[in-house]
């Protein structure tokens, strides 16, 4: 199990270094959270997975989004 | 960026229950896995659906900002008061003063307080300077 959840991070990692867009590769980081929180969970730390959810797949996500959205140039 | 009537949808139904979910962490943190941060930012999180997908007057009309600034103020303020109590009546800081879910209970609830309000605080006035650039 712990070997399986190790490899599907080890893919969203190289997905989220080589896509080309950015809003993609934010959205996988997110995914990436979740599965790190579920990584957590197996590991029996709840407590972390919990915090790792919250802070990983919802807050920082938030703040990401918000600067890939101000930073992009505007397609023409 | 035009929105959708999904988004519009779903983040309407999904915050309340974030909401509740934060909440229920923050008061059954000492018996269940959850406690003061991880209920705060949960709180955090279901206020930053709605000032993403509903936009910042929404957010204003449910929870005003002067309240959600007291609220951080009134978490610290409570925090220091509950450790320094402890200080002041011969015990350690944050010594318990309540028999067992006592202390726990009332320092969760401060803490979720101090960190759901500090984290939307964060992100609004993040959110509120770009806006203002435009």
């Amino acid at each position: 199990m712990v070997e399986i959840l190790l490899l599907v991070h080890l893919v969203l990692a190289i997905l989220v270094l080589s896509i080309r867009s950015l809003f993609t590769a934010v959205i996988l980081m997110a995914i990436f959270s979740l599965f790190s929180a579920v990584l957590f969970f197996v590991l029996h730390a709840p407590d972390v997975a919990l915090t790792e959810a919250a802070v990983g797949a919802g807050v920082s996500t938030f703040l990401y989004i918000w600067i890939v959205k101000h930073t992009q140039k505007e397609p023409e | 960026m035009k929105k959708t009537n999904i988004l519009d949808v779903v983040s309407r139904k999904l915050s309340p229950f974030i909401l509740l979910f934060g909440i229920y962490l923050v008061t059954f943190g000492h018996i269940s896995p959850g406690g003061g941060f991880q209920g705060g930012v949960a709180l955090a999180s279901g206020l930053l659906l709605i000032l993403l997908a509903q936009g910042p007057a929404v957010l204003v009309q449910y929870f005003p900002l002067g309240r959600i600034a007291k609220a951080e103020v009134a978490g610290y303020g409570l925090f220091l008061l509950a450790g320094l109590a402890g200080f002041l009546l011969g015990a350690g800081f944050l010594s318990p003063l309540f028999p067992p879910p006592g202390t726990i209970f009332i320092l969760n609830i401060v803490i979720g307080a101090k960190v759901g309000a500090g984290i939307t605080l964060i992100c609004w006035y993040l959110f509120h300077e770009m806006e203002e650039q435009e």
